[in-house]
């Protein structure tokens, strides 16, 4: 798409953005991956609608507040780069626009606090737990509260689980195969701390030490991804600091939210001093699963015990693990490695759950009806159990497939191997 | 490039408009009489008129027109009627569109307009009975076959585009795909139509007398707005074939096809793709593609009979090993899908190349292929532009594209080149257009292909069911008082 942005006066930024509006032929191939052009239908709110608007801004025909509705409904899960042929990198145009155009939005004070509050307890993972357990306590409070509270509180799980502090070091399990570095996580920590203790199991089993470094923060992502550009661009150095690519095999997230805001460094940092150590760093980084099936595919996995009965397992893709990181035979792979298990692709499954990081929080009524139409299109393969790779998804999924009133257990995948080394599945 | 209107600024080259549209910021009420007008008649959730939202109603994949005036999203006919009387009464043109991924220009007003964008009317029912779908203008293409196929049927028109594309679309433009070679296209298919006039009035027709269906199917919305359609349903065939070939010259490739034909084969699909397409397929799916070969064809043949599914497959074989050829049969029906997605892919692929392009869409016939797509290599080989092939080669129907940078290479140049491969098909007895349309892309060219008595009587057809010339204007035909366009081709 031609354009007069004036990449000269954008700086490094600008010039991302620039590359993704030249790279966009708007033939339409986006329109059908769209989460929100599925909902809404009309032009503006799918991916080629929004290119063009983030075009008319930068450019200065439309002004930013009347292009803002339409941006800000974006899940930014990439649906729409996986289904471009043209390789236009959507994600990054997003971004880099939120960062860019955030100083200039001008929001209410209640807005701000909001998100003054959600990107100070998110990557903190103690005030988040906090929180959570208030809220948890908060939740029969629901019906009566007003709906941006109503959102938050709707997916917080009945019970908030204790923190469990993961040891700095995990020792490998017989011969030791590598050593690798994990990213702890935020608001996983104090929701799900079982995924941190089944990947420390799992790794261990395979003779991998897994070191969890000392200093390390918050990915970033949601930062980054909601326009807080300084602070994450903070959050990105501390994590620079943190882990030295050079002392690890690998650099872990089973986060797909963390891990694709892990690879995103070098576009974050693009044109500023740190950016070949933050090339250095994404070149490390993996998806748990994607590590796993290195294992697996070298043959060196151990094998797991079958399943005690045989066990139908929807396995959901995650957006940042499937679009943004481009992972989906990894963790399947492993899931059909496990002996009684019968995988089931789930209708629609490129179509986002509609948790995409803070969007439960800041457009809930769609990320209600996707959420509901996701747990729909699993339910409808009568699954006994539902796996899938992002604390996001699985909190998304878990309320509304309960709200739906099915007991169906919703899991990690590196739970789901977890259970099976151990004969539990 | 098409030339610009008399009446109204394109925002094609480089979209620094000056267009009056333009202002730093919406106060949120109807900026127009129009868009007023259609909001107290059909409410806020149907009419779009702020800046933001109509912006986006200005373009298909290929062109950029003027920013519409308001935007009506129907979701009925009687929606579709209020809308065409509100713009008939303020004086309004009127341009239909459906997900806007046409290749012609057709859907970009070519002057301030309502838009009737389709894309909420997307009711479809199917009645195996009787082997038919009826559907509203809105409804996905791909979505007819997949409603269908239960039934055990399917809609064979298969535009590249049928995730995206919907089937007003397909209906104005009539449109065709792969498997349009053995089982024709989307007007093949359709067996009666509603539709609403300039005058706003609503008219249903099938395909006796005077066929005012046919009429409609391909007329790119200048003659009527189609509302509903009736489509036929046919049983797939039980046995499918793949087949990849490669060359180490486009001729070759076109020799390989006419042989495989002119032997007797009658393929489903029989398409084919030069060696910048290939390229740029694999950078986005690296499927393994031959990149080296100069083209590739791909082809199916199906049937119910297997052993003539495979003896036609033979055939083809044997006329692509003695063209010069290699082949390889995609081992299974995951192997074929991967390769048809390859090929669906080429058009929007192609951007990897550079950002701008001018796509033909001629159709020659059969035995003048080989020389036909090396006269064009040869255009493009000296034109210096970066010029690529590929198409429905089984239906002589091509795709040259012109790649290009309008930063730094002549827009008139690229329009000069298209102009002289619009020539080459014409001189070898063929059209301008075999599933695209005409749009804005091959209106200048229209002279050429017709004669002025022909061209007379297409105009006198738009007269009678458009007398003030306000459905799609711009499209389909050159202006008569000035025949000679002004970048023709010296």
């Amino acid at each position: 798409m031609n354009h007069d942005i004036p990449v000269l006066t954008l700086g490094a930024q600008g010039e991302v953005m620039a590359h993704a509006v030249d790279a966009c032929v708007h033939c339409g191939f986006c329109l059908p991956a769209c989460p929100t052009y599925a909902l809404l239908g009309d032009e503006m709110d799918s991916p080629r609608g929004r290119i063009v608007l983030m075009k008319e801004v930068l450019e200065g025909h439309l002004a930013l507040p009347d292009a803002a509705p339409h941006l800000d409904r974006c899940l930014g899960c990439q649906g729409c780069v996986t289904a471009c042929p043209s390789g236009v990198p959507y994600g990054e145009l997003i971004t880099a626009f939120r960062g860019w155009s955030e100083p200039q939005r001008a929001r209410s004070p209640l807005d701000r606090a909001k998100r003054w509050a959600i990107l100070k307890a998110l990557p903190a993972p103690k005030l988040f737990s906090v929180a959570a357990r208030l809220g948890q306590h908060a939740k029969p409070l629901a019906p009566v509260l007003p709906a941006a509270l109503r959102g938050p509180l709707d997916l917080l799980p009945e019970r908030v689980p204790a923190m469990q502090p993961s040891p700095a070091v995990t020792a490998a399990r017989g011969q030791r195969r590598g050593r690798v570095a994990l990213l702890a996580g935020c608001a996983q920590q104090a929701l799900a701390p079982n995924f941190n203790a089944a990947t420390l199991r799992v790794l261990a089993r395979n003779g991998i030490e897994v070191v969890i470094p000392d200093g390390q923060g918050c990915c970033g992502a949601a930062a980054l991804h909601t326009g807080a550009r300084d602070e994450a661009l903070r959050l990105v150095r501390t994590n620079l600091r943190a882990f030295n690519p050079d002392d690890y095999d690998a650099i872990l997230s089973n986060a797909a939210g963390c891990g694709a805001g892990l690879k995103e460094y070098p576009v974050v940092l693009h044109g500023l001093p740190d950016e070949a150590q933050a090339r250095a760093f994404a070149a490390k980084v993996q998806d748990i699963s994607e590590y796993l099936h290195g294992l697996l595919q070298g043959g060196i996995l151990e094998p797991t015990l079958p399943a005690r009965t045989p066990l139908k397992v929807a396995y959901h893709d995650a957006c940042h693990l499937a679009h943004a990181q481009g992972v989906k035979a990894a963790p399947r792979a492993l899931l059909r490695a496990i002996p009684g298990v019968d995988l089931v692709e789930i209708p629609e499954g490129d179509l986002c759950c509609g948790s995409a990081g803070t969007y439960n929080l800041e457009q809930p009524e769609l990320a209600a009806q996707l959420g509901g139409r996701k747990a729909r299109n699993i339910l409808g393969t009568a699954p006994d159990l539902i796996a899938s790779g992002n604390i996001g998804c699985h909190t998304q999924i878990q309320s509304h497939v309960r709200r739906q009133g099915s007991p169906v257990p919703v899991m990690h995948t590196v739970e789901v191997l977890d259970l099976a080394y151990r004969g539990e599945l | 490039m098409p030339r610009p209107p008399t009446d109204g600024p394109v925002e094609k080259q480089a979209l620094t408009t000056t267009s009056e549209a333009r202002k730093p910021r919406s106060d949120g009420s109807p900026t127009n009489a129009l868009a007023a007008d259609l909001t107290r008649q059909l409410g806020p959730r149907k009419v779009l008129h702020q800046l933001s939202e109509r912006l986006n109603y200005r373009y298909d994949a290929i062109q950029f027109g003027v920013t519409p005036l308001a935007v009506v999203l129907p979701e009925s006919t009687a929606d579709v009627v209020a809308a065409v009387k509100a713009a008939r009464a303020a004086g309004v043109p009127v341009v239909g569109r459906g997900a806007g991924s046409g290749l012609s220009g057709g859907s970009a007003p070519m002057q301030e307009a309502l838009v009737i964008a389709f894309t909420r009317m997307t009711a479809l029912q199917v009645f195996p009975e009787r082997r038919e779908a009826v559907a509203q203008p809105g409804v996905i293409t791909l979505k007819v076959t997949e409603a269908a196929r239960p039934h055990g049927l399917i809609y064979p028109p298969d535009p590249a585009s049928f995730r995206t594309s919907t089937i007003g679309g397909n209906l104005a433009e009539n449109a065709g795909g792969p498997m349009c070679l053995k089982y024709g296209v989307t007007g093949d298919y359709v067996t009666a139509l509603e539709f609403v006039d300039a005058a706003g009035d609503v008219h249903r027709v099938t395909r006796d007398a005077y066929d005012l269906a046919g009429l409609l199917i391909g007329s790119e919305g200048t003659l009527g707005l189609i509302t509903e359609a009736t489509l036929r349903l046919i049983p797939p065939a039980k046995f499918t074939r793949t087949l990849m070939a490669h060359f180490a010259e486009v001729g070759q490739a076109a020799e390989a096809v006419s042989a495989a034909i002119a032997a007797g084969a009658v393929p489903a699909k029989l398409e084919f793709m030069d060696r910048a397409c290939t390229n740029a397929i694999e950078d986005y799916l690296h499927l393994g593609l031959p990149r080296d070969a100069e083209a590739v064809i791909l082809v199916d043949t199906d049937g119910n009979d297997l052993d003539t599914v495979t003896g036609e497959l033979a055939l083809v074989e044997q006329a692509c090993a003695a063209a010069g050829g290699v082949t390889r049969l995609a081992r299974d029906p995951a192997e074929a899908d991967a390769l048809w997605q390859a090929r669906r892919s080429i058009s929007p692929a192609l951007g990897r190349i550079r950002p701008q392009r001018m796509n033909e869409d001629i159709v020659v016939p059969r035995s003048a292929l080989p020389d036909v797509v090396r006269e064009i290599r040869a255009l493009g080989d000296a034109s210096g532009f970066h010029l690529v092939q590929f198409g429905h080669i089984g239906d002589g129907n091509l795709h040259p594209n012109i790649m290009f940078d309008p930063r730094t290479e002549s827009p008139q140049a690229v329009h000069d080149l298209a102009h002289r491969i619009a020539l080459v098909a014409l001189r070898h007895g063929g059209v301008l257009s075999g599933e695209h349309g005409i749009g804005t892309m091959k209106r200048d060219f229209m002279t050429d292909a017709l004669d002025p008595a022909t061209l007379d009587a297409l105009r006198d057809v738009k007269r009678a069911l458009d007398p003030a010339g306000t459905l799609n204007p711009g499209k389909i035909l050159p202006d008569p008082q000035t025949p000679e366009a002004p970048h023709a081709h010296p």
